[in-house]
């Protein structure tokens, strides 16, 4: 087995030295000497000025910029190393909580978890974003709010214009001339290159960072580099393999600062990219590029950027395959989204169908439409498993039937619903000057993106589904149909955390129906659960913002939390559950079977998510397998694999996450963190590297169904 | 890259010899296919979706419990007993088998069908054949399913064709040519599962010959040399596949209450060597 496995390790190309040595140093954090902690005081300045928000973020940009100190690396290509560690505050805190008064931020507050139009930037250039600007500015004279976004807008281009020249000039100081050819004409004007876009797209995504936004997501970039590199293709100014190293090293920067990222924990940053899908205009989208970007992501083995892939049952066995390797190496990515099932759930939510068409993925599951989406996918989380628990305990109570307490799961939904909708109709958006000038149309109507655009929904998570599914499949079944568990002994056993109810609890786990058999009996409530979820988003109506709450099907951290707790969560914890679990265990992440339950296999589990109306659940959650490496090892293996993805087509399904574990390496990583400080691990809409990870996580991760063993 | 699933016509491949050689005496087959005749249910010991040597494309593999050999080497002695039995693993008991009635077996397949159309199902063991009268209750039943048998071979004749013809692709098993040397290493005689061999070959179906590799027992270059000899004679001259031997093949014998002891020396890497096949001009490969 293992001389299989090395020898197709050495069959499948590896990073060049360059990239290699490149590699190495961002991971021993080299570049880190060049960071400085001072913070840029943009503050007074704004005080003295007098400047309204929007002024001040612009400001924020500019300074920001400015305080970047140019580093070129001999053997570096792509340029662009952040420097400013720290993004310094707009307001004094007491002015902020004045604007704040009655209003809600998202998390941190600034614009994250969208995705720019870069196909748009690139394509025109920034000079051409600047004469939009200017020339809305003279079409708009006299209004104020335009003048002063449009004034703003400029300022952010011409910091990001003055940043490229800096490099530029430097690049010549250094002799090296190609590259400050390639500074010069981008990000201004539309690339002439491959190389240089990029470059424009490394610079201008950077910016958003250092403008306090994150989960910045790259979008279809096979769809809009491939212009650039087929042109370079065509007229012989580049080969393949010079373009394949250009795109390692360009995924090799977007590591650089990963660290000074936002997040829950370090991974969680949403450099999501796309692959692959329709066009617009409902073509295939796929080109030579979508498979050089499946090859960069497993050469470079780093967990950025986060890769997702758009796949229909015609997509080619030989690009799934491609996707595998990628998979097999354990970054959990790509990430696998259906096209058959997502583009007509859009379509069925009010998207044009040419946008549709256009989806990629916000920071980790979630659908948006490149530059058209000022959506809060993840506004907030509706717990499920605290639905059916509170409904099971009601409804026995009062000696209902299971149909009274399954509409009693669907009103305790309605609730955390309208809560969640209440709540956020206070959101405040901060302005986002530079971000609006990635985005469509928000200079040529002299709108800040903040004022939203074309499309502007919310998304609700619907987590802890398989769990809740079950806790109700067990009551039916023992309670109700085989009048084996007396309702009043089960809720005491639950108060009670299951303490001297063992055999209760086994009785729970083993003795009903669970999702992920494909069992209807289990499966027909999860379906239930998610019908009546999509029902009470339906009913909570417009979002303030001319946009509606879309359901989903992730999680996020909510599989902890909703059992845990967290700081500042809305959201109802429960203790212990119908379902045989215990007051504390982690429910499943995203789409999966619950983390105790055995299940027959992959097939069953596709087959029973496949049964859920994804017409209706259209904000994106995975399904989440972890397969062993065995499954991986050989030629004949990965094109199983690829086999399983086009059953996952076929099933319904609309979005699925595989991951590769080797439960054993898992286990000695926390033994020896030391030696495994490269092991990557997909932890729910991102992977993060696995010994940096709090334990409970880890442990998570090693309970996980693993498929294959 | 991609599978083509051709079904087999199993009826146009029946061949005038279907029905030869039903001697049974002394070859250790007195019993098997007896008595289960009129049976539709089965023991299952396990069922596994996704399976990669179980045949092309995407496979669920049904494992039937029981098996007529003791190969030295067998990594599943959980299927070798055909009733039920309780393995105490690490992490707590489980019973290994379950009875199923052919229809409630068939069902399930078949509702997998829709995620199948890439591969199919697959039957292992244990030998299936030990359960031929359910197997063959649970093919009649099966709905557009490709079906592969991965056997030993070791059957009665009227039993293993009748399962077969059922089939779409059959992986033989051979495992040594000298038939003291099978005796010794299976504990059975490698006479029966020639003949069926040869009775598989004239049928006309599908089918590829699977050696597991033991090292200096089946790996050795004169029984693959005997092999090669063989297989090239056959009608067809199927592919050989060889199946490099597998260190965990011990793993769980302590859970089924056994004493893992090989006698041969498992420490030695065994030969993959294809050469005596090529030489010959028989199609063989390592998986």
């Amino acid at each position: 087995m293992s001389t299989i496995l090395e020898e197709r390790q050495a069959a499948l190309p590896e990073l060049s030295p360059r990239l290699a040595e490149m590699k190495r140093r961002i991971r021993a954090g080299e570049h880190h000497r060049y960071r400085s902690t001072d913070m840029v005081d943009v503050l007074a300045e704004c005080e003295r000025e007098g400047l309204d928000w929007t002024r001040r973020a612009a400001r924020l940009t500019r300074r920001m910029c400015e305080a970047q100190a140019v580093v070129i690396e001999p053997d570096e290509r792509v340029l662009f190393t952040r420097t400013v560690k720290r993004i310094p505050p707009l307001y004094r805190p007491e002015q902020m909580d004045e604007l704040r008064a009655g209003r809600t931020f998202h998390e941190l507050g600034p614009i994250s978890n969208i995705c720019a139009d870069w196909g748009m930037v690139l394509s025109q250039g920034l000079l051409a974003r600047r004469a939009a600007a200017e020339a809305a500015r003279a079409r708009l004279a006299g209004d104020r709010e335009a003048e002063t976004f449009l004034d703003a807008a400029v300022e952010t281009i011409d910091a990001v214009l003055e940043l490229a020249r800096r490099y530029a000039s430097a690049a010549h100081a250094l002799g090296r001339d190609d590259l400050a050819d390639v500074l010069r004409l981008s990000p201004a004007h539309p690339p002439a290159s491959f190389h240089e876009a990029l470059q424009a797209l490394r610079l201008c995504h950077a910016v958003l960072w250092l403008s306090g936004h994150y989960h910045c997501g790259l979008g279809r970039l096979d769809q809009y580099l491939w212009p650039y590199l087929e042109a370079d293709l065509a007229e012989g100014r580049l080969v393949p393999a010079e373009a394949q190293e250009l795109l390692e090293e360009f995924f090799i920067s977007l590591n650089k600062d990963s660290d000074l990222y936002p997040g829950i924990q370090q991974g969680d940053n949403g450099q999501s990219l796309m692959l692959g899908g329709m066009r617009r205009d409902g073509s295939d989208g796929v080109n030579p590029l979508t498979a050089m970007v499946l090859e960069a992501g497993r050469k470079v083995a780093l967990i950025d950027p986060k890769i997702n892939v758009r796949v229909t049952r015609d997509t080619d066995l030989g690009l799934l395959a491609k996707g595998v390797e990628l998979t097999r190496i354990g970054l959990g990515f790509p990430q696998w989204c259906n096209d058959e099932v997502i583009i007509p759930g859009l379509v069925a939510a009010g998207y044009d169908p040419e946008d549709a068409q256009d989806y990629t993925v916000a920071a980790c599951w979630e659908f948006i439409i490149p530059g058209k989406g000022m959506e809060v996918v993840n506004i907030g989380a509706a717990s499920m498993p605290a639905a059916s628990d509170r409904a099971i305990r009601a409804g026995l109570e009062a000696g209902e039937s299971f149909d009274r307490i399954l509409r009693r799961a669907g009103a305790d939904l309605a609730e955390q619903v309208s809560d969640i909708a209440e709540a956020s109709r206070k959101l405040l958006l901060p302005p986002a000057p530079w971000y609006s000038v990635l985005m469509d149309g928000c200079l040529e109507r002299g709108r800040d993106l903040c004022h939203g655009l074309k499309y502007n929904n919310f998304g609700i998570h619907g987590a802890g589904s398989a769990n809740a599914a079950d806790a109700l499949a067990a009551v039916r079944t023992l309670v109700y149909d085989e009048r084996r568990v007396d309702p009043t002994r089960l809720i005491r056993a639950l108060d009670a955390d299951f303490q001297g109810e063992e055999a209760l609890r086994t009785e729970l786990r083993e003795g009903a129906p669970k999702v992920g058999n494909h069992d209807d009996g289990a499966d027909g409530l999860l379906v239930d659960l998610f019908d009546r979820f999509a029902d009470a988003c339906d009913a909570a109506g417009d979002n303030g913002r001319g946009g509606r709450y879309r359901p989903g099907t992730g999680s996020a951290m909510y599989y902890v939390w909703l059992a845990r707790g967290h700081e500042g969560m809305r959201e109802p914890t429960v203790g212990a559950t119908a379902d045989g679990r215990r007051n504390g265990a982690f429910f499943s992440s995203s789409l999966a079977p619950s983390p105790e339950v055995q299940v027959r296999g992959p097939l069953s589990v596709l087959q029973s998510f496949g049964k859920l109306d994804y017409q209706r659940i259209c904000n994106g959650g995975p399904l989440t397998m972890e397969l062993a490496d065995s499954l991986f090892r050989g030629k004949e293996a990965v094109e199983k694999v690829a086999l399983f993805i086009r059953a996952f087509v076929r099933s319904g399904c609309q979005q699925m996450q595989l991951n590769t574990l080797n439960v054993d390496t898992l286990r000695d990583a926390q033994r020896h963190p030391e030696l495994h400080r490269n092991l990557v691990v997909r932890v729910w809409g991102w992977s993060g590297y696995f010994c940096e990870l709090d334990e409970s996580y880890q442990n998570q991760i090693i309970g996980r169904h693993i498929y294959g063993v | 890259m991609i599978y083509m699933i051709n079904r087999a016509n199993a009826s146009a491949a029946e061949s005038a010899k279907g029905g030869a050689g039903s001697t049974t005496a002394a070859t250790g087959l007195e019993g098997m296919g007896q008595g289960m005749r009129a049976s539709v249910t089965g023991v299952v010991f396990d069922i596994r979706e996704l399976t990669i040597h179980d045949g092309p494309g995407l496979r669920t593999t049904v494992f039937l419990k029981g098996c007529p050999l003791s190969c030295a080497w067998c990594h599943n002695p959980e299927g070798r007993s055909r009733e039920p039995q309780v393995l105490r693993g690490p992490n707590g008991d489980r019973v290994a088998g379950r009875s199923y009635q052919a229809d409630e077996l068939a069902t399930l397949l078949n509702r997998q069908a829709p995620l199948l159309i890439d591969g199919g199902v697959s039957f292992s063991g244990g030998e299936p054949l030990m359960q031929a009268a359910f197997l063959e209750a649970v093919l009649e039943r099966l709905e557009g399913l490709h079906v592969v048998l991965g056997t030993s071979g070791f059957a009665p004749a009227e039993s293993f064709l009748r399962v077969v013809r059922r089939c779409d692709l059959v992986l033989f098993d051979l495992k040594l040519m000298d038939p003291e040397a099978h005796r010794r290493w299976t504990g059975v005689d490698n006479r029966v599962i020639l003949d069926n061999l040869q009775r598989l070959a004239d049928l006309g179906l599908p089918y590829l010959i699977r050696v597991p590799l033991a090292p200096g027992v089946t790996d050795t270059e004169a029984n693959l040399r005997f092999i090669a000899l063989h297989v090239r004679e056959l009608p067809g001259r199927p592919r050989v596949e060889l199946l490099p031997y597998n260190r965990a093949a011990g793993g769980k014998y302590a859970a089924c209450g056994l004493e893992w002891r090989p006698d041969y020396d498992e420490t030695v890497p065994c030969r993959t060597d294809l050469a005596p096949f090529h030489e010959l001009q028989v199609d063989a490969r390592v998986l």
